[in-house]
């Protein structure tokens, strides 16, 4: 599919989310799906706006493409903010804490790990790289 | 779809209806609703999300939020939620610490 270049604000994020489901939709994917892959990018996207560009100090624009094999669906988030590795924030252990009590911080990228088959991330050339993978027959 | 939020504290049940995807970009709305809100201390909170599409892990934060800003003996409701809705509230185990229901029932939730 064609990519799509957006700035990185959280305004944008509805217009990544609209990408993820078009190319969710191309590759047939059920409706289950479709909404995980949406929430998946939607949540490293936020991170990416919020401590990659907006805590740094930083603008910038958020590039997302998506390919479409006879097995998979891959969509990759590409970024210019600092270098960060969003796996670092999965702490899976707060989800058993009542609510009064969690700590605030590496729910999203808990949800958006949890939410693909397969989640990657590279630093290459001055970029970040998140990469969600969705098998396209049900694993 | 944008997100939308109205609120009416009525004999001490804060009432919020949610509308459309809650993200990152929304949830500073759905927070200063629950800010106004919280000011006439209400005893119960109810979130109605029949029409409520989308949720981020932003949303559930502002649960713990509300939680947090209510108090930890404030029972929080929610209502009707779409079954996409309830799967990441399940998934982060934050059904535990609300109470789930499909319909309003006003004989539990107006029993304070």
């Amino acid at each position: 599919m064609k990519p799509i270049t957006i700035p990185g604000t959280l305004a944008s994020l509805s217009l990544l989310r609209d990408y993820a489901r078009a190319a969710a939709a191309e590759a047939g994917l059920d409706k289950k799906r479709t909404y995980r892959l949406e929430l998946a990018v939607d949540e490293i996207a936020t991170n990416i706006v919020n401590h990659g560009y907006q805590e740094a100090g930083l603008t910038g624009d958020v590039v997302a493409r998506a390919t479409i094999t006879a097995q998979a669906l891959e969509i990759v988030l590409e970024d210019t903010a600092v270098p960060f590795d969003p796996r670092h924030l999965m702490r899976p252990e707060q989800i058993d804490l009542p609510l009064a009590e969690r700590p605030i911080g590496g729910l999203g990228v808990f949800l958006a790990i949890e939410n693909v088959d397969e989640f990657r991330y590279e630093y290459v050339d001055g970029h970040n790289r998140n990469i969600f993978v969705v098998n396209r027959t049900a694993a | 779809m944008a997100f939308s939020v109205t609120s009416e504290t009525v004999n001490g049940i804060a009432k919020f209806t949610l509308v459309g995807e809650l993200d990152a970009a929304a949830a500073g709305e759905f927070k200063a609703a629950i800010e106004q809100a919280a000011a006439s201390q209400p005893k119960r909170v109810v979130l109605i999300m029949n029409a409520l599409t989308y949720m981020a892990s932003a949303g559930l934060r502002t649960l713990v939020f509300a939680k947090q800003k209510m108090g930890a003996n404030v029972d929080i409701y929610v209502i009707g939620v779409q079954e996409a809705v309830r799967e990441t509230i399940e998934m982060t185990g934050f059904h535990h610490s609300v109470i789930m229901l499909d319909t309003y029932d006003a004989a539990e939730i107006e029993s304070v």
